[in-house]
């Protein structure tokens, strides 16, 4: 007896341990502290119960954001069990929220499929929140637990009973653990539950929101991914008009593979391949993604030479045939394996054989007996063939202007002297009177400057072939070195930080909006490396006799007049543009490593980073609308 | 990465990709619907509309009194109220030069205004230009303390926030 109680006490220290080690270390567990680690608490208890719903136990999840920021996520699944566990001694219910990786997916049986999400489970969301309730609605009783910031307040009790079944947690983060904000987004929750319901054929889920004002919305698509591609292509000109589906399964040793796809072209010249692996977004794609893809252009190819579409002896690329496509792949595996961390990529070999052959097949079926869809489609990935072609050429033409093996360096960038990529660093500036500033109060060593006239081309709504014969974009390729799109290569990055500097107003922020997009798009990889970062030029020159201090917030500017005598009056000038600095006073505030403050840019969160770009920069106007309307009370800098 | 920052005191914070997207594109669509786009329906003028025409009267640029030349009043509206490009202040004095494109001109232009036929006004620095008179009605009695003012962009100078208008200029001459 006493034995089996020293090892209770032992087990319950471990515990401690872990949930300490969570609240220690947040960032390790759910990516970071900020707006993203904040709502995937959220992602972490839905996506329990979208696991049921996929092992076929709930068709109905109601999430509300109460008053205060408190979540309550409810289904209608088997619920969390309640009797003792063997090895821990307690209800299984509270292993499961206070013992990190417990959970019923590690062993097979009860879960065939699981996107055991980031794989950390309630326990982490459990030990982040200032407090956590859990009612199982169970063989006719009502359960109830009651945790704070991870530690158990009271007992699991009975507290009622009921015909229905399932669970319910509600919680509230911690803002001692996220000190950034503890304010949900309406907009990012309903992204994600939408596309869920997307990914969960037949799946309701409900959306409350009971804080400032009340909204309600239901989803749920019988269509599943079909309908997920339509939404995805409303307000685009589609060039054929049913979505094109494929949908099969396959054995591969004890494993079970399902994959689903869904795809329709637009009358556009940008890519929209969502690649998810049991609900889980792969931004980097993966096997499933290299397998649709190889299928996609075979394909195409062969049915484009029968019908002797082609000229000469052209054929078609994976580049070619995917422009103006929007395509979910939607696999399920009972066994996925991911590179990295972050499941960014799907890793199982047999998935790419599996995606090539069932999507190959689906799709000479359709072709068959679509003719017409099929022309179409082949007609614009000739087009793209040939506008390639083009581009390649002009690329080819920007490529011998290259600084690098000539001198006819036609823009305007001020190299450093400094060839060791890893201490240069290239200034972006918006407009020529900054950049003489810029140019004039450098460290020439390891500063380049490349100033940017007027707005830079959005390239969310552009054109490959209008990008590249884009000036001030053909500057940035030619000074950064990488080259662009499929043919980047961070090895050949000429600079190891580029930093954007723009006015301190709001057109600044525009063009800092452009320029990021512009990078997201075309150069991902070097936000990926940590190699782009926003400069902080102040908002304030507040000077007294020959006093000067400088404030980069409205906060600093408060604190330095307060350490500043009365009399005489001190005198505030607020920057609006670079220019109006002498070449050494930004050198001082912006640009001497000593001194300055940069910010680096980082993707936490690749799903919503593309649908945020999509949102702000694409051509479809009404969601853009529809998030300004959302969001125009948080505004923080208006220009008068 | 780290390696390379050598820097010791050099101060780095991170920022995540879609927040500084939406902070920014927010501050700027909602300043650009706020205070550029759209017209104040009281007087039917955008804040540069204004600020030309407030900037006009500070210069004692009436209709009683000869033309100054634009690249004056730019110049006046420019440094005191309109922290902007040139090009787009002066441009939009020549549309409210324009007969053809404002039922009643609010400026009373000297020089090549531009056409119909969309032949360019000559520079600032060759025409001449004075308020229209019906675009004193907008101004009347502004030292009465009719309207609001508030603070320029630096706080050095006093604008309008809005002109008494003695007339519905909105339905008057419209606004693009």
């Amino acid at each position: 007896m006493e034995k089996i109680n020293n090892s209770y006490t032992a087990e319950n220290i471990q515990v401690l341990e872990g949930l300490e080690a969570v609240r220690k270390r947040p960032g390790m567990y759910i990516g970071s502290t900020g707006e993203s680690g904040l709502h995937h608490l959220v992602w972490e208890i839905v996506d329990n119960s979208v696991d049921e719903a996929l092992a076929g136990y709930c068709d109905h999840i109601e999430i509300k954001i109460l008053k205060d920021n408190v979540i309550s996520i409810k289904d209608n699944g088997r619920g969390i069990p309640v009797d003792i566990h063997p090895i821990t001694k307690k209800p299984a219910v509270e292993t499961i929220l206070t013992v990190l990786h417990a959970g019923g997916k590690f062993g097979n049986g009860s879960y065939k499929v699981s996107g055991g999400l980031h794989g950390v489970g309630s326990s982490v969301v459990n030990a982040l929140s200032e407090f956590l309730k859990v009612n199982i609605c169970l063989e006719g009783k009502i359960y109830e637990q009651y945790y704070e910031r991870g530690v158990p307040k009271t007992p699991l009790r009975v507290i009622g009973e009921t015909k229905d079944r399932g669970t319910m947690i509600t919680f509230k983060p911690d803002k001692e653990i996220f000190t950034e904000t503890t304010i949900f987004d309406y907009i990012t929750i309903r992204d994600h539950v939408r596309q869920l319901a997307f990914l969960n054929k037949g799946l309701k889920i409900t959306l409350e929101d009971f804080r400032d004002e009340h909204r309600k919305e239901t989803f749920q698509y019988n269509g599943g991914i079909i309908e997920y591609v339509q939404h995805l292509n409303k307000g685009k000109e589609t060039i054929h008009q049913d979505v094109i589906y494929v949908h099969g399964q396959k054995e591969h040793g004890n494993d079970t593979i399902e994959i689903e796809i869904a795809l329709q072209y637009c009358n556009d010249y940008n890519t929209r391949i969502y690649a998810f692996t049991n609900n889980i977004f792969n931004p980097n794609g993966g096997t499933h993604e290299v397998g649709f893809k190889q299928a996609l252009t075979r394909t195409l190819n062969q049915f484009a030479k029968d019908k002797g579409l082609f000229k000469k002896d052209e054929s078609l690329t994976a580049d070619d045939v995917r422009e103006g496509l929007t395509a979910i792949i939607s696999c399920r595996h009972t066994n996925p394996q991911f590179e990295g961390q972050t499941k960014a990529k799907l890793g199982n070999p047999e998935v790419r054989k599996i995606t090539d052959t069932i999507f190959s097949e689906g799709l000479e079926k359709y072709f068959i007996e679509h003719p017409t869809d099929t022309k179409t489609i082949i007609d614009k990935a000739i087009n793209a063939l040939n506008a390639r072609e083009a581009a390649r050429k002009a690329r080819e033409l920007t490529r011998r202007k290259s600084p690098l093996d000539s001198l006819g360096f036609a823009s305007k960038l001020a190299d450093c002297r400094s060839k060791d990529p890893a201490i240069s660093e290239l200034y972006i500036v918006e407009g020529d009177s900054a950049g003489g500033s810029a140019k004039q109060g450098r460290d020439s060593e390891f500063q380049a400057i490349l100033p940017l006239r007027g707005k830079v081309l959005n390239v969310e709504k552009a054109h490959m072939n209008k990008i590249l014969s884009n000036r001030e974009i053909v500057s940035m390729i030619q000074a950064i070195g990488t080259n662009v799109g499929n043919m980047f290569n961070i090895e050949n990055a000429r600079y190891h930080k580029i930093i954007i500097m723009t006015d301190a107003d709001v057109d600044g922020a525009h063009i800092r909006t452009l320029l990021l997009t512009f990078f997201f798009r075309y150069m991902r990889g070097l936000i990926e490396h940590g190699y782009i970062y926003i400069a902080q030029p102040p908002l304030y020159k507040i000077s007294q006799g020959k006093k000067v201090a400088y404030a980069y917030s409205d906060a600093e500017l408060e604190k330095i007049l307060n350490e500043f005598p009365d009399n005489p009056k001190p005198t505030i000038q607020r920057y609006k543009g670079l220019g109006e600095m002498n070449p050494e006073q930004l050198w001082e505030t912006t640009m001497n490593p000593e001194t300055r403050t940069l910010i680096k840019v980082k993707i936490e969160d690749a799903y919503e980073a593309e649908q945020v770009f999509d949102r702000l920069m694409g051509d479809d106007v009404e969601p853009r609308r529809e998030f300004i309307q959302q969001n125009a009370r948080y505004v923080q800098n208006l220009d008068i | 990465m780290d390696q390379v920052n050598n820097v010791a005191s050099e101060k780095i914070k991170t920022v995540n990709i879609s927040r500084e997207m939406k902070t920014s594109f927010l501050d700027y669509a909602m300043s650009v619907i706020v205070s550029r786009a759209l017209p104040d329906v009281r007087d039917g003028l955008k804040p540069v509309h204004r600020r030309i025409l407030y900037g006009m009267q500070q210069l004692g640029n009436t209709y009683d009194k000869p033309h100054k030349k634009s690249a004056r009043i730019v110049g006046e509206v420019m440094g005191k109220y309109h922290p902007h490009g040139d090009a787009a202040i002066y441009d939009t004095m020549v549309r409210m030069a324009q007969d053809f494109n404002y039922r009643y001109t609010l400026v009373d232009g000297h020089g090549n205004f531009g056409s119909i036929d969309g032949d360019s006004p000559a520079a600032m620095r060759y025409t001449e230009a004075r308020m229209a008179r019906i675009a004193m009605e907008l101004l009347r009695d502004i030292n009465k303390d009719t309207i609001d003012f508030r603070d320029n962009y630096d706080g050095s100078e006093q604008e309008p926030v809005v002109l008494p208008a003695r007339f519905p200029n909105l339905l008057v001459n419209c606004s693009t």
